[in-house]
């Protein structure tokens, strides 16, 4: 299966006052198409930071980033808004849906975005919404809507375009754990079904497990990979070997 | 993003913080409304202006009269005075742009019916320029080229009759001042029907003086024509009421008669009076056209006359005028540009973490700066409309309650402020633009905004 993202050698350092923080460095990682990859780590540790950089949100120190072939680290603003358009869906922590908007409203705009029509979007809209279960809430706000209620307008919004990647960062971060696993549930169906390519940071362990793969990450660094195949076994990979040669180990699905 | 969805966000956002939105508007509105009433009060004036120059004659009329007094390089002012005659008339009406030219031949004449008696200043025009020249009957008829011994009155001229034999002689006085008084007396008069004599002499139908040696006792007495009045012409401010018309050609026979007679009584003159006028009227087609043909005109060495350059002094003073309002009313709409301006930015920092959602989203950075420059914009333009129509009501109260003080006077002048269409066109977008102007530097603030750095705001 071809890569979707390949991560060279990437270093972030972060200059506060006089000193130099490195964030991530020599991260080398690849995806692949329809891969679900969960970025695993404690608080701190440069997960964050590695999703924003794949994002295109953060320009790295050293090192490239490269989604679908193309340079990300090297696009403009421009090019990167269109580029996150055309490719990327992305789902909040803490959600960020537009208040002034309903449901209906929230889950199109990244149609809108890209100028489809009213009525072709709010078809596609209430599709997803109703994919996610909440036919019922088309017309509420967001403050009429609970927690759980809401990430799953988040997440048809990051599904409804049907981006090849979506990003969520601690997707599940704000909510209790019998939402949490409805949530992830959901987010790994939407995904499998379009064999959407799935990237998720967490410092929950029970999170990862729905994950094809785990990048366990430490100080910056990657300091092991684990795959999960399908039997819900988890095997562990030598980082060293996987780096530029992960065709000669079998991702999971 | 579609237009549409685009405006439909924009219009969304800025529902969404009313009162400051009424607020921000509240600031264009009087501005627009100030600089819209101020300039309309200019307008108002200049138009009550214009119309009293039409009521005192036709604005695109150039008299041309004999003297010209050109000043030379040293500031020196020279007289020239040169002729007026049918060649130079050929010339002056080979003008481009030149609609009609009449020479003008004034000789003072008796006219008398019966007991009453006119002394007149008789106008020979040229009978084909009268419609040109605004001739406007209000009984009877215009001239026509066949007409010879026919008068043409103005609406005043009637009221010239008087009987010298009237007690105390002033009778006749009363009747000439009649038309400006407030009751209207009928002028003693009828000069459509009443027959009329016209003579050079002017003593003619007087008692001899008694003991007043008259030089020309034994000459022969002038010639008395009959002549018949065709019309009276409409009530008006200018010279015209006050003339009488007769055609050009046959005044100039007249005026030979009387210089041959008097010829032959031993009075001479070198040149005949009938040869070269005192005046001429030129029409132009177009009020633009006045200035430049006024120029040709001296050139030839003629001196002009003409309202338009009385309008051009006032209109002047009027654009100084109108600036000096226009730029009280201008300062306020720039106080609500920077209200505008203000409020976009402070829309900007509370919406900056969905303005990064938006960016993460894949919403295109030029959409993000239309979105804020609509909103911008829509604040101008409601604004706008809003000052319009209340400036439309208090132009209206203005002209309503303030009208009768200043104009009630002089005639049809009544209204003191006038919003044209095109002002109020202009007016509403100006303040769209002055909206989009001011949210320019908010929306590209918000394009510019880094996405991480928005969604991390909490």
């Amino acid at each position: 299966m071809e890569n979707i993202i390949e991560l060279s050698n990437l270093r972030k350092v972060y200059r506060i006052g006089n000193e130099k923080v490195v964030a991530l460095d020599n991260i080398s990682l690849d995806i692949k198409k329809g891969e679900f990859c969960c970025l695993l780590g404690t608080s701190g540790s440069g997960k964050s930071t590695l999703l924003n950089m794949m994002a295109g949100l953060e320009k790295p120190t050293k090192g490239s980033i490269r989604i679908k072939g193309q340079a990300v680290e090297k696009m403009s603003e421009k090019k990167l808004a269109k580029f996150r358009q055309e490719h990327l869906g992305f789902v909040f922590q803490s959600y960020n849906l537009l208040p002034m908007l309903n449901a209906v409203e929230n889950v199109s705009m990244p149609l809108t975005f890209k100028g489809i029509s009213k009525s072709v979007r709010d078809k596609k809209s209430r599709a997803m919404l109703k994919a996610v279960g909440l036919a019922t809430h088309e017309k509420h706000k967001p403050s009429q809507m609970s927690g759980g209620q809401q990430q799953r307008v988040g997440i048809a919004r990051a599904f409804v375009a049907i981006p090849e990647i979506v990003f969520a960062d601690e997707p599940t971060g704000n909510l209790d754990s019998k939402t949490t696993s409805e949530v992830m549930t959901l987010i790994t169906r939407l995904a499998r079904e379009n064999n959407q390519t799935l990237v998720i940071v967490t410092h929950d362990l029970g999170i990862a497990k729905y994950a094809d793969r785990i990048v366990h990450i430490f100080d910056g660094n990657i300091e092991k990979i684990e795959i999960i195949n399908n039997s819900g076994e988890v095997s562990n990979e030598e980082v060293g070997s996987v780096l530029h040669d992960s065709d000669a180990v079998p991702a999971g699905v | 993003m579609n237009k549409i969805d685009l405006i439909r966000l924009a219009m969304k956002n800025f529902l969404r913080r009313k009162t400051r939105s009424i607020l921000t508007i509240l600031g264009v509105i009087i501005g627009t409304a100030s600089i819209v009433v101020m300039l309309s009060l200019g307008i108002g004036m200049n138009e009550s202006f214009n119309q009293q120059l039409k009521s005192m004659g036709s604005l695109n009329v150039i008299d041309v009269n004999t003297y010209y007094y050109p000043e030379n390089a040293t500031g020196m002012v020279q007289v020239k005075e040169t002729v007026l005659d049918d060649k130079a008339i050929a010339k002056i009406a080979a003008i481009e742009g030149v609609e009609a030219v009449t020479p003008i031949l004034q000789t003072s004449l008796k006219i008398v019916s019966g007991k009453y008696t006119c002394y007149g200043q008789i106008m020979g025009i040229d009978p084909k320029s009268l419609e040109a020249f605004d001739y406007k009957v209000a009984s009877g008829r215009l001239l026509t080229e066949e007409d010879t011994n026919s008068l043409l009155f103005g609406s005043q001229a009637p009221y010239n009759f008087y009987n010298p034999r009237a007690s105390g002689g002033g009778g006749g006085m009363a009747f000439f001042y009649g038309g400006s008084s407030d009751e209207k007396q009928k002028p003693s008069v009828d000069v459509l029907n009443d027959k009329l004599v016209m003579t050079f002499d002017m003593s003619y139908g007087e008692k001899k003086s008694v003991g007043f040696e008259d030089p020309q006792e034994n000459s022969k007495p002038a010639k008395l024509y009959k002549v018949k009045g065709v019309g009276v012409l409409e009530e008006s401010q200018d010279e015209k009421a006050w003339s009488i018309v007769m055609n050009i050609n046959y005044l100039k026979k007249l005026i030979k008669e009387n210089e041959k007679s008097q010829a032959l009584n031993g009075i001479k003159s070198s040149k005949s009076q009938a040869d070269s006028y005192q005046q001429a009227k030129v029409k132009v087609k177009d009020i633009n056209d006045v200035e430049a043909i006024v120029k040709k005109i001296n050139e030839l060495g003629y001196g002009t006359n003409s309202l338009v350059s009385i309008r051009e002094s006032y209109q002047k003073q009027a654009a100084t005028m109108q600036a000096v309002l226009g730029g009280i009313g201008a300062i306020s709409l720039l106080v609500a540009a920077l209200g505008i301006t203000n409020t976009m930015i402070m829309s900007i920092y509370e919406r900056t973490r969905e303005i990064g959602v938006m960016k993460v989203l894949g919403c295109l950075l030029g959409d993000i700066r239309e979105m804020f420059l609509l909103e911008a914009g829509i604040i101008g333009f409601i604004g706008g409309l809003a000052g319009l129509v209340f400036s439309y009501g208090a132009s209206y109260v203005l002209n309503k309650f303030a009208g009768g003080l200043f104009g009630g006077g002089s005639g049809g002048a009544g209204t003191i402020s006038v919003i044209p269409a095109w002002l109020a066109l202009a007016a509403l977008g100006f303040a769209t633009l002055v909206g989009i102007i001011s949210g320019f530097m908010p929306a590209r603030r918000a394009m510019k905004l880094s996405a991480l750095e928005a969604i991390k705001t909490e």
